[in-house]
């Protein structure tokens, strides 16, 4: 019974630490909204890549020989 | 014109954010690229049409969240259809295997309601405020708040049951600190 209460103890001081830097959110909404942005991140922080600079590239081109052929 | 110069500059920086969103969207890195490749094309083609001093990057968005689901139409097949093959895609996507603390956290979010992942990923990770995911979505503020909500609710259960034990302080903190650039 003591071996329980030691338990729910410990289990008890890891939730506070977990939700002291989150002030009033619950722990398990800020560690969902971390892992949300690490998920996000992990495509975002990636460099552009060459095909999207090569397209626009193209767009811009193909727009500036419509001008000139309609000048 | 340098008009033009600038709003290609401008898109560049957006197309980080944009690979993200598609990402989220259609669960496959693919797809993903196909579909920001579709958007800047939209963008280009329709530059006219946006007024420069409002916000790019919710014009953007919102040209490639339309492509998306005109893509899904035409495909005449629903997301949900797709259900479990974006998990599986994803995971065995070879960048993504210095990543696996987070195909938990993936599968979660793909087993979500598209209108509850795209309102989650609009406020949580986007950085857009109820106001632009609603002007996004087309919907009012209310309904994304209750999206957001919903879906938070939804991912706590499903990593609550599923992820029991590997959902401790200890693998956040590694996952952030292996996932996040050192600031």
């Amino acid at each position: 019974m003591s071996d329980r209460e030691n338990e729910d103890e410990k289990l008890q001081t890891g939730q506070t630490q977990k939700s002291q830097r989150t002030g009033s959110e619950l722990g398990i909404g800020a560690s969902i909204g971390k892992q949300l942005k690490a998920y996000y991140d992990d495509v975002a922080s990636e460099p552009v890549p060459d095909r999207f600079l090569s397209l626009l590239d193209a767009l811009d081109q193909a727009e500036s020989a419509s001008k000139k052929n309609r000048e | 014109m340098s008009v033009e110069f600038d709003f290609r500059k401008e898109l560049i920086t957006i197309i980080p954010n944009l690979r993200a969103f598609a990402t989220s969207l259609t669960g496959s890195f693919d797809r993903a690229d196909d579909l920001v490749q579709e958007t800047l094309v939209k963008a280009w083609d329709k530059q006219h049409t946006f007024q420069p001093g409002t916000n790019l990057k919710a014009w953007l968005f919102t040209i490639l969240r339309n492509e998306f689901y005109t893509q899904m139409r035409k495909k005449g097949r629903e997301v949900q259809d797709v259900d479990g093959i974006h998990a599986m895609q994803l995971a065995g996507h070879p960048e993504q295997q210095g990543h696996l603390d987070l195909q938990d956290f993936r599968k979660a979010l793909d087993l979500l309601p598209d209108d509850q992942r795209e309102a989650l990923v609009l406020i949580g990770a986007s950085g857009f405020s109820y106001e632009e995911a609603a002007d996004i979505c087309k919907c009012a503020v209310g309904t994304i708040k209750s999206r957001v909500s919903r879906a938070r609710t939804r991912i706590a259960e499903i990593l609550g049951v599923e992820g029991d034990g590997d959902y401790g302080p200890d693998s956040i903190s590694s996952q952030i600190i292996g996932v996040a650039p050192a600031a």
